[in-house]
């Protein structure tokens, strides 16, 4: 039994938290990953935050900085974007941002996803990185094929609403009515009004094999109508899970629930 | 390696405050059930007086602090952040207080909560790995964290 070494990092305007199962990597090996994989999403954040006036990204939004300069990782996360809105059926959609394209509904999956695989090029045995709420897995965690993941009750802090239990490789992402921070735009109500009032659910859960693809679907089917988790459970791989704000639950019926506790009704 | 201290942490946060918050937020329940280093306080119930910004520090074996951040306002409602500390490296984080506030929440928790907290899960005890949730809103928790890590004497 390996002992397993945990990490905060603060970046991204979140606490990214690393739990590493080291396998038989040496200790300074191991160091030295988690050390690459932070540097990796500070450089990340330094790219891409709309927080930070002079970052690539929000140069970019405002015209200062030509397609043709942009660091390379814009481009492949708009074009990732591009596909996230086509497969969430235009529920998520960068480009109905007020202020241009803004694309941190995936961004921050994607970075931690990009953390991960730091990781396990690294040759660490198992790892899971939570940023903010967005987790991905890689490998095994202390032998065990599968890690157990709680989904924040969306009305009890110190509750979850369910478990989720995944494979390595797998990532969980959970959007939620009870945060602030990233506003939640349906890109077809008309002049893009904030939906402050009119979100759908109060907790939306996706799972799948891409972290940044199951971050922008979940921000998609907390906006979207009834018909989201057909649109989700139509997808190779992918699943979801939604508590509305009745407090009625409801999942595609792959959602890898943990245990026999089951959903108060299936999506189908 | 990278070792997030304190004083690194505090800096970022103070950052934050004064820039608004980052791509998103914080960690929905950093809550490291298998420790049991946790106070956890029950989410008060919406609609009563707010808590009063009360804080606690406790000091644990092995060199561990812990502070309980006061309760500050945040968009809907208000929270509170728990830190440990072993030396000056943050060891833990996490959410002791969640209380919304807008009137649509108030509603929910009174008709929904009971239907739900029959299935509620402890997540001190559900043999978890990890929360997956949605992040709060990043100047209550910051404003939180840093009221804990003054009480630690940590700048």
């Amino acid at each position: 039994m390996t002992e397993l070494v945990r990490h905060h990092e603060p970046v991204m305007g979140t606490v990214v938290s690393f739990l590493i199962d080291p396998g038989p990597l040496p200790a300074p090996e191991v160091h030295a990953a988690m050390e690459e994989s932070c540097a990796e999403l500070h450089r990340l954040d330094g790219i891409f935050s709309t927080w930070v006036a002079e970052s690539p990204m929000s140069r970019y939004r405002r015209g200062d900085l030509d397609w043709c300069d942009l660091p390379e990782e814009i481009p492949v996360v708009l074009e990732l974007c591009a596909t996230a809105k086509e497969i969430s059926g235009g529920w998520f959609d960068p480009w109905a941002m007020p202020g241009g394209v803004d694309p941190t509904g995936l961004v921050k999956g994607w970075a931690v996803e990009r953390a991960t695989a730091v990781l396990a090029r690294a040759g660490v045995a198992g790892a899971l990185v939570n940023g903010g709420g967005d987790v991905a897995t890689y490998g095994s965690s202390d032998g065990q094929a599968s890690w157990r993941i709680g989904v924040q009750h969306p009305w009890r802090a110190d509750a979850v609403a369910c478990i989720v239990e995944i494979s390595g490789g797998h990532a969980v992402a959970t959007s939620g009515r009870y945060q602030r921070g990233e506003h939640l735009i349906d890109p077809f109500a008309a002049g893009l009004r904030h939906r402050e009032a009119g979100a759908r659910a109060a907790s939306a859960t996706v799972s799948g094999p891409s972290l940044a693809v199951a971050d922008a679907l979940a921000t998609a089917i907390m906006v979207a109508d009834s018909d989201a988790l057909g649109t989700v459970e139509a997808l190779r791989g992918y699943s979801a899970y939604r508590i509305l704000e009745d407090g009625t639950e409801e999942a595609t019926t792959d959602f890898p629930l943990a245990g026999t506790r089951q959903p108060c009704r299936s999506a189908r | 390696m990278t070792i997030a201290t304190a004083s690194g942490l505090a800096l970022v946060l103070v950052t934050h405050v004064a820039a608004g918050s980052s791509l998103a937020a914080t960690p929905a329940g950093v809550t490291r059930p298998n420790q049991g280093t946790q106070a956890t306080t029950p989410t008060t119930p919406t609609g009563s007086s707010p808590p009063s910004n009360s804080t606690s520090t406790t000091a644990g074996p092995g060199g561990r602090r812990s502070a309980t951040g006061a309760v500050e306002q945040y968009g809907y409602g208000e929270i509170s952040v728990k830190i440990t500390v072993q030396g000056t490296r943050i060891a833990q984080a996490s959410v002791v207080t969640l209380q919304t506030a807008e009137s649509y929440s108030q509603q929910l928790a009174q008709q929904i909560i009971p239907t739900l907290q029959s299935e509620v899960l402890s997540a001190q005890s559900a043999q978890i790995s990890t929360i997956s949730g949605a992040t709060y809103t990043s100047e209550g928790y910051a404003a939180s964290v840093q009221s804990a890590l003054d009480q630690l004497g940590i700048k």
